[in-house]
């Protein structure tokens, strides 16, 4: 019987290896700890030892005489990465993440509280994404789960469907802009905006901003109006290509930094719509 | 006063109906009519020359929310603010968070300035929680503009000494 340390360490070995681009390791490496929590057992009494001891260098090297001592085959049985949940209704093992329906009696099955928005919409994790597809799947999602198909249901599964139908409205907007998504991004690998000042900001570069600002303010017909829009809408396509290269190489402060320009533009393109919506 | 009549009476009612919302919170959820009175009627808004070496320009942003806020103030020779300005793109208590700021740092020395906290530009506003950042954007612009009037005065003393020598 393997020990509970030893499976953990397995746990982190194997997973690492197949999610090499991830930077944070201590968000990626507490979650196959979740996972390998629930196949094992319920009770976890050296829970707070682990957190604490998270040197992946140290277990480099546990690893390599752990695969010395104990036999293949054990190994692979314990360690999945998936956690496996039962229908609340009929018991039976869900098989599909994130399991909306159970496949043996078709009833509504609770929301997973930490599902990633990527996971819920069937995409992959990755800045670009083509937006019609989401389109399609949050539909589909909707047909599904809406509450007005529960309206003859039990009051949990009334609940459940509730929940699950703000979750996919949730993950639908967060993922179908570029900027909520590459917050999103980061904030799944641990990576959050401060609330308070950019005292690393470029002054430059927010003197650049206060003129358009200041230009769209003055703005007297559409076109002047118009003209700001469209330079804004450039700056943001370049700001794009440059987030999706910075996120795809794993240059997490970078896409940061590139996201808070990315937020200021958005705002003044808000701007740019009010403005013409006056003059209408 | 209304509202608290209003709760007095409506309060046995909320342990019957599931869905019922007392009228104070509704209040709560809108600005107050301080941050509503720096929106419509804003004090010092404009641009004072940035050229000049008794002007200190403090240029901040908030990545968050992509407010931008710009303060700028006049010092005269004894070191008295006698001068403010601001310019802020961005949300209604931000905009009165800069305002509230221009017009506490006038008559006050670069000092008494400095002192100036972002929790009691919240406290005059009564920002709500979510909107402290605000407060904290107008503390630092008023630093920034103290630390360029300050950086100006420095250059200025330095090229003094270099042309008497």
């Amino acid at each position: 019987m393997l020990s509970l340390d030893t499976l953990r360490i397995l746990c982190t070995s194997r997973a690492s290896l197949h999610h090499s681009w991830l930077m944070t390791k201590r968000q990626f490496v507490y979650q196959t700890v979740t996972c390998a929590a629930h196949c094992m057992s319920t009770s976890f009494p050296k829970k707070d030892t682990w957190h604490s001891n998270m040197d992946l260098n140290a277990l480099g090297k546990d690893i390599k005489r752990i695969y010395s001592t104990y036999p293949a085959s054990s190994i692979r049985k314990y360690c999945t990465g998936q956690v496996k949940l039962n229908c609340w209704n009929c018991k039976q093992p869900l098989d599909t993440t994130p399991a909306f329906f159970c496949m043996s009696c078709k009833v509504i099955q609770p929301p997973e509280e930490d599902a990633s928005y990527f996971k819920i919409m069937d995409c992959d994790v990755t800045f670009t994404l083509d937006t019609q597809k989401l389109q399609k799947r949050y539909l589909q999602l909707q047909r599904s789960l809406h509450p007005d198909n529960f309206s003859q249901r039990p009051v949990k599964e009334q609940e459940y469907s509730e929940s699950h139908s703000a979750l996919v409205n949730k993950a639908y907007q967060t993922l179908l802009k570029p900027l909520s998504r590459g917050l999103y991004m980061l904030e799944l690998e641990g990576v959050r905006t401060d609330e308070g000042t950019d005292s690393g900001a470029d002054s430059g570069f927010l003197m650049q901003l206060m003129e358009i600002n200041e230009a769209l303010d003055e703005a007297r017909t559409p076109e002047d109006a118009n003209k700001i829009g469209q330079d804004t809408k450039g700056k943001l396509a370049v700001l794009t290509e440059a987030i999706d290269a910075a996120l795809l190489e794993g240059e997490l402060q970078a896409a940061k930094a590139l996201l808070a320009q990315m937020k200021y533009y958005a705002n003044i393109e808000e701007k740019v719509k009010e403005k013409l919506s006056e003059f209408m | 006063m209304a509202s608290t009549v209003a709760n007095k009476c409506l309060s046995p009612l909320a342990f019957i109906t599931r869905r019922f919302s007392a009228p104070e919170f509704i209040t709560q959820c809108c600005y107050h009519k301080k941050v509503v009175d720096h929106y419509e009627n804003p004090r010092n808004v404009g641009t004072l020359d940035k050229r000049s070496k008794n002007v200190g320009t403090g240029l901040v942003g908030a990545p968050a929310c992509g407010d931008v806020m710009k303060l700028q103030i006049e010092v005269d020779d004894h070191g008295k603010i006698v001068d403010a300005r601001f310019k802020t793109f961005g949300c209604g208590s931000a905009i009165a968070s800069s305002s509230l700021a221009t017009e506490w740092v006038k008559g006050k020395s670069v000092d008494e300035a400095l002192q100036i906290k972002n929790t009691d530009i919240a406290k005059e506003l009564c920002l709500p929680p979510v909107k402290l950042h605000c407060s904290m954007l107008a503390e630092d612009a008023i630093k920034a503009a103290l630390a360029d009037y300050r950086l100006k005065q420095q250059d200025d003393q330095q090229e003094a000494v270099r042309a008497s020598s």
